[in-house]
């Protein structure tokens, strides 16, 4: 009895403060202004968290930092992926975060509406240094939160040997030739022309480069147009593979690369990692065997970017030391070193000219890609609203839908979820 | 305070207040004994409220509000929306999907299991097995492995190509389906796999149970002539009446929560046929949508309610 008493006293305390502080929420934040960063070196601790390798590896590569500003001293957090996001979103509510974080592309919009981000000083940071499609992840409302890191794309990995049988020695240069060139590797007897995700987490990462290569918007900042024609020919397109049989709908996990490799998929879509993770289970001189292709035309060849940004906190207890060490990261040369020591792609792309990266036949097209690389807006609901996404895809890869209806379809849901401003 | 004697004064060990007229002194005692109780219960019941009531209690506000992630800062801005998000919840045709898979994994999951649980224990008790210790722990292991490794497991057994269960299909020749990957299969298959997870844990409830039926009434009915069958309905069901309420109430509240599995084998899928409620909350929470998610928790709270009342009813000791 006393204790259901006590819960009655505790919620009605807390409903009136609830009532009496929540007179509704205020207009939200994004009137931001950018302030300066004090001139000189850096000094201080500065506490940063960061996620998978570059949490390990950073502790390590930041000590040239501290050569460079000796009286700063750099403490990394390496946090898990699957706890960072909850990690971060706690610290933000607690008011008690690092000074810099490593933010996943995808978690700015969400973060940055929290009024929990910095807005990165321009007198600092130039816009120019780093791949548009890069910089147009830390926008929100038109002011930026954070400085891209590092970056990654996708394009079309494909077997040199069944492609020159199939006639395209060089790869698929158009969306008529991706086509041809999948239906040709099928007739040669290969399972798979080409591999396409069938729906099911990030297959949105797959299908937004065609509809962006066709012209389709899809999102922007205060708009929602999946059901434009030419994202509904680009759905159609993505269906096509599945309808004719050039690509399987139950690919089980783990099957794509050693299926690549014992050449019973000719080609799919993928990122940089895949370069690497080929090598391995292709042993040596698979390296020669297969190649990359930039995304295929149709209006444009546009791809996906993604990656991870930092990000300052406005409750940083160093945030001028912060912003200095986000800058020195950002450097041509210490990109180029710190792909030399974890393999992230620069966000920077003066640092491509560096003969590490365009010595490398693979990255030389990852390189190029990225100047035509997109990524969705920075909005807080873009997760849900690509869950969504990735549930109709994997309709219309499964069970036949019309690609207008699942254009409807999605953009009705987005719709029901909203931007989130 | 000096006192003015009272009668003969009974020996008081040194350092004890003088008396007081005899009501004050029982006001006073009945004080210090509640503080002391209280002294004594402070520990949980300051940790109870802090970790548990107000938890509660806010988990429960917020299920009236539109707290989003973007409000983490300011949390107590938001707007009061009433049912809003309880309303919502019911025409969200996911939520309403995972309503309808999470009944079809109770309705099916727990009476399977149950009747697993209770064919293993019996057979273990009548003595039809040999070798009972083994088949005990046997039994019993699933339920304390880790879900992940069974997971893994059990991804091997069921696929298509070369999976123990396809493979033994085609001795006899036929062609198995993809059962994780198939609309249809996807649920029953997580199905049978929770029943043959959990039913060891019941197993061993039973055979306790089992154990505590008097034999005189199993001679009882011997002599009047009654075979296995009519002494297992009539004598063995109705003294585990207890035992299999327990049985069903705890598997239903598990069974109600189901998450484990689609969450590490099917992630939901194909086409959201094994999306749980549990599940559906668990993304609207990683979605940030805190208040509506916590709605979803008190909807799942409710049927769980309703789902042990119904039992007890049916259960339940008969008056």
């Amino acid at each position: 009895m006393r204790r259901s008493r006590f819960a009655a006293v505790a919620a009605v305390a807390l409903t009136a403060s609830l009532a009496l502080a929540g007179c509704g929420r205020d207009s939200g934040g994004g009137q931001d202004e950018a302030k300066t960063v004090a001139e000189g070196k850096a000094s201080g601790e500065i506490t940063v968290w960061a996620m998978g390798t570059e949490g390990e590896k950073l502790a390590e590569f930041a000590k040239e930092f501290s050569v460079e500003n000796p009286d700063a001293k750099v403490n990394v957090t390496p946090v898990p992926w699957d706890a960072a996001h909850q990690k971060i979103a706690s610290a933000i509510a607690a008011k008690q975060t690092p000074d810099v974080s490593m933010i996943g592309t995808t978690w700015q919009g969400e973060f940055a509406k929290t009024g929990a981000l910095d807005p990165t000083p321009p007198d600092l940071i130039k816009k120019d240094d780093f791949f548009p499609g890069a910089w147009d992840t830390t926008i929100v409302d038109d002011t930026s939160y954070g400085v891209p890191w590092y970056v990654e794309t996708r394009g079309i990995f494909y077997r040199k040997d069944l492609a020159t049988a199939a006639g395209f020695p060089d790869g698929p240069k158009t969306w008529d030739d991706l086509t041809a060139m999948a239906t040709k590797m099928k007739a040669n007897g290969v399972r798979e022309g080409f591999h396409l995700q069938p729906g099911k987490t990030g297959s949105w990462q797959s299908v937004m480069p065609f509809a962006w290569s066709n012209g389709a918007e899809g999102v922007t900042a205060d708009k929602l147009s999946f059901d434009s024609p030419e994202m509904t020919e680009a759905l159609a397109y993505y269906q096509s593979f599945f309808k004719s049989g050039l690509s399987a709908k139950d690919l089980p996990d783990g099957a794509l690369e050693p299926d690549f490799v014992s050449g019973k998929i000719g080609a799919f879509i993928s990122g940089p990692w895949h370069i690497g993770l080929l090598e391995e289970k292709g042993g040596a001189g698979f390296d020669q065997k297969f190649a990359v292709a930039p995304m295929p035309t149709k209006k444009t060849g546009t791809s996906f970017i993604g990656g991870s940004n930092l990000a300052v906190f406005k409750d940083a207890k160093n945030r001028d030391a912060g912003w200095k060490f986000v800058q020195w990261l950002s450097k041509p040369d210490v990109q180029v070193k710190w792909y030399q020591a974890v393999k992230d792609l620069p966000a920077v792309q003066s640092a491509w000219d560096d003969s590490t990266l365009s010595g490398d036949p693979f990255l030389k097209v990852f390189g190029k890609q990225l100047e035509d690389a997109k990524a969705p807006p920075a909005i807080p609901t873009w997760e849900q609203i690509a869950a969504s996404f990735d549930l109709e895809v994997e309709k219309l890869c499964k069970s036949n839908v019309d690609a207008a209806t699942t254009a409807k379809t999605i953009q009705q849901k987005a719709t029901a979820i909203g931007t989130g401003s | 305070m000096t006192s003015a004697p009272v009668a003969p004064a009974p020996v008081r060990p040194v350092g004890t207040t003088p008396d007081r007229p005899a009501g004050s002194i029982r006001r006073r005692q009945r004080l210090r004994r509640a503080l002391t109780g209280w002294a004594f219960s402070a520990p949980y019941t300051i940790l109870f409220l802090v970790f548990m009531a107000v938890p509660v209690v806010i988990s429960l506000v917020m299920s009236f509000t539109d707290l989003r992630s973007t409000d983490l800062r300011n949390p107590f801005a938001v707007n009061f929306v009433g049912l809003d998000n309880y309303t919502r919840l019911f025409s969200d045709d996911l939520f309403l999907r995972s309503s309808l898979n999470t009944l079809v994994f109770v309705v099916i999951g727990v009476p399977l299991t149950i009747v697993l649980a209770l064919a293993a224990a019996t057979a273990l008790n009548s003595g039809l097995l040999r070798f009972r210790g083994l088949f005990r722990v046997g039994f019993y292991l699933p339920v304390v492995t880790s879900i992940v490794a069974v997971a893994v497991v059990w991804r091997f057994l069921l696929d298509p190509e070369v999976g123990l269960v396809n493979n033994l299909l085609r001795v006899v020749g036929v062609d198995g389906p993809n059962w994780l990957f198939d609309t249809k299969l996807a649920l029953p298959s997580l199905i049978v796999m929770a029943a043959w997870r959990n039913f060891g844990f019941l197993m061993v409830v039973f055979l306790a149970g089992l154990q505590a039926v008097p034999a005189d009434l199993y001679e009882a009915a011997t002599l009047d002539g009654a075979n296995r069958w009519q002494q297992f309905r009539n004598v063995t069901l109705p003294m585990l009446r207890p035992t299999l309420l327990f049985g069903g109430v705890v598997t239903g509240i598990g069974y109600l929560q189901f998450f484990e599995e689609p969450f590490v084998m099917t992630q939901g899928g194909p086409l959201s046929s094994t999306l749980s409620v549990s599940y559906h909350i668990y993304n609207q929470f990683g979605f940030g949508n805190y208040g509506y998610a916590a709605a979803g928790s008190y909807v799942l709270f409710v049927a769980i309610v309703a789902l042990s009342v119904i039992q007890f009813r049916f259960l339940g000791e008969r008056k």
